[in-house]
């Protein structure tokens, strides 16, 4: 029978507006040389140590072709095994994971970083359109979420004040979360007083500009045991893309993501989501995310979300809390945010979430996605 | 018919230009911030050293590559003078890709080994393909005003005799 494939240690940068005294590897180094110490693991070929590098990260993000360049003398490639995965980091994790259940690797370090501080975010995410047919509309993930956030608060009644209630949910959950970038204590009014960006999207609706680093090792299931206290298991995992061109879907939807949660379920035996997870760690750049993106997964039926939240379910302390973290709401970078929220559904699993732990969590759900209104969906469920 | 006009017709083949180049705020880190100081301040190239294999870094970096350990603060001056071990001549224009400038056109590009031991890329000031074969040693030349951009603020390496 095939091993599982166990997270033996994570670490994560604080989340800050303006990195302005690191470059990228010093970035990632701080999240890297923390589970090399952690685990004691050193760079080999020989199968005695870490077998092999995934990296995450974006070239547009980072102003060069193979971005992983950037990274190389402090992620230990230098004359190994690497691999760089683009978008989202959850699809590092995932592609990592497939590597060992491939039977050939055993241990893999897995970074990714982002500094959103050094680019022109709209201007990178507008490079994401068609070139020549599409770019000249002037459209960002900012205006495309607007659009989407406008769709989906139509078609399924979701309000302007449940959009603010993840809000306040998320950046007060980030005041006991040490690492989190932007902590608030803020009102519903607070957030329908903030600045119009795109409308319906106010400036508290979306995440602050954030730089940040995250870095894991994955094992297979008979070294995990040797390496990790409290190995976290990958029970399942999925992606799945929808179409670049938005007017070829609805956006009051989201297909991609019901058939990545989908796959990522079966694979971990997961019948009722609401039974038998009990944290998710969920990517939303923006308010309405959290809501659309928990429809998708399962929660609720369509356009139930808003009230699910009222309800208090997925507050701390009811039955499936919601971004213990603070998500990216509270500031994480694009890119490195899937992989930020693996990395806390780890902590959560192993009890070691400090102030911010949730109540006997046994499996946890982790979602990252990118793309404009969340093109790549993907889900992994965690068990400890 | 109309049909077989339609059919003659040639399709509309286009170029479609985008001119404005992407913006971008790179951070040197610390160590990179230090070869940047050090060139514009003092004409000087400085690096830092790996405190297990005892190697150079070039650039001077915050974590050895072939160690995967944390290098540290063990600075150290660079040579300016080297010698030339492989060099081409770019007959096609090129550009500074931050500033815009065109680089002058013809010229030679050296891969020079420093007498410190560091393998350098940089501009050959002789010109001359014929003279080129035999330039051997060379020096740095640095601009009378730097722009603080490290490796750039070095004009060239001219030929010495020793």
């Amino acid at each position: 029978m095939t091993e599982r494939v166990g997270i033996v240690a994570v670490a994560q940068t604080k989340y800050s507006p303006n990195r302005a005294d690191a470059n990228e590897g010093e970035l990632v180094y701080e999240a890297v040389r923390q589970v090399l110490q952690e685990t004691g693991l050193k760079f080999a070929q020989d199968g005695s140590g870490i077998d092999a590098t995934v990296t995450c990260s974006q070239d547009f993000w980072d102003g060069r072709t193979i971005s992983s360049c950037n990274v190389m003398s402090y992620v230990g490639h230098h004359h190994s095994d690497e691999d760089k995965v683009a978008e989202d980091s959850l699809n590092a994790v995932y592609t990592a994971f497939a590597r060992i259940l491939s039977g050939h690797q055993d241990v893999i370090l897995v970074a990714t970083h982002c500094k959103e501080s050094q680019g022109d975010k709209r201007g990178i995410e507008n490079a994401a359109m068609d070139p020549i047919f599409l770019r000249v509309l002037g459209l960002d993930f900012l205006s495309a979420a607007a659009l989407q956030a406008r769709r989906y608060m139509y078609k399924y009644g979701i309000t302007p004040e449940q959009c603010a209630r993840v809000v306040v949910k998320n950046r007060g959950n980030a005041k006991r979360n040490p690492l989190a970038q932007e902590p608030m204590e803020i009102t519903v009014e607070d957030v329908l007083g903030s600045q119009v960006l795109a409308s319906p999207i106010r400036q508290l609706d979306s995440k602050p500009t954030s730089d940040g680093a995250c870095a894991m090792i994955l094992a297979r299931e008979g070294k995990a045991k040797k390496l990790a206290r409290k190995p976290i298991w990958i029970l399942g995992a999925s992606n799945c893309y929808e179409t670049n061109y938005l007017g070829d879907r609805d956006l009051a939807e989201c297909d991609a993501l019901v058939t990545a949660a989908k796959k990522a379920y079966k694979m971990a035996g997961i019948k009722d989501v609401m039974n038998q997870v009990n944290v998710a760690e969920i990517s939303e750049e923006y308010s309405y995310q959290e809501l659309l993106w928990m429809e998708g997964l399962g929660f609720c039926q369509r356009g139930e979300a808003g009230r699910l939240l009222d309800s208090g379910v997925t507050q701390m302390g009811g039955q499936l809390p919601v971004n213990p973290s603070g998500g990216m709401l509270a500031g994480n970078p694009t890119v490195v945010a899937g992989m930020a929220r693996a990395a806390e559904a780890v902590l959560q699993l192993r009890g070691e979430a400090g102030e911010h732990q949730a109540e006997g969590a046994k499996k946890a759900l982790v979602h990252g996605f990118t793309g404009a209104c969340g093109q790549l969906q993907g889900v992994m469920i965690l068990g400890n | 018919m109309t049909t077989e006009k339609t059919a003659e017709k040639k399709p509309e083949y286009l170029k479609v230009e985008i001119a404005r180049p992407r913006s971008y705020k790179w951070s040197s880190g610390k160590y990179l911030g230090k070869l940047y100081k050090e060139a514009l301040e003092k004409k000087k190239l400085v690096t830092n050293r790996c405190p297990k294999c005892k190697q150079l870094m070039w650039p001077p970096m915050a974590v050895c590559g072939r160690c995967n350990v944390a290098t540290g603060e063990d600075w150290v001056e660079m040579s300016d003078t080297g010698t030339v071990v492989q060099y081409t001549y770019l007959v096609f224009p090129l550009w500074d890709p931050h500033y815009g400038d065109r680089l002058a056109n013809p010229y030679p590009t050296a891969t020079i080994k420093l007498d410190n031991g560091v393998f350098l890329v940089h501009f050959l000031e002789e010109k001359d393909p014929e003279k080129l074969k035999k330039v051997k040693r060379v020096q740095a030349v640095w601009k009378e005003e730097g722009r603080g951009r490290g490796l750039a603020d070095i004009l060239c390496f001219r030929t010495i005799e020793e």
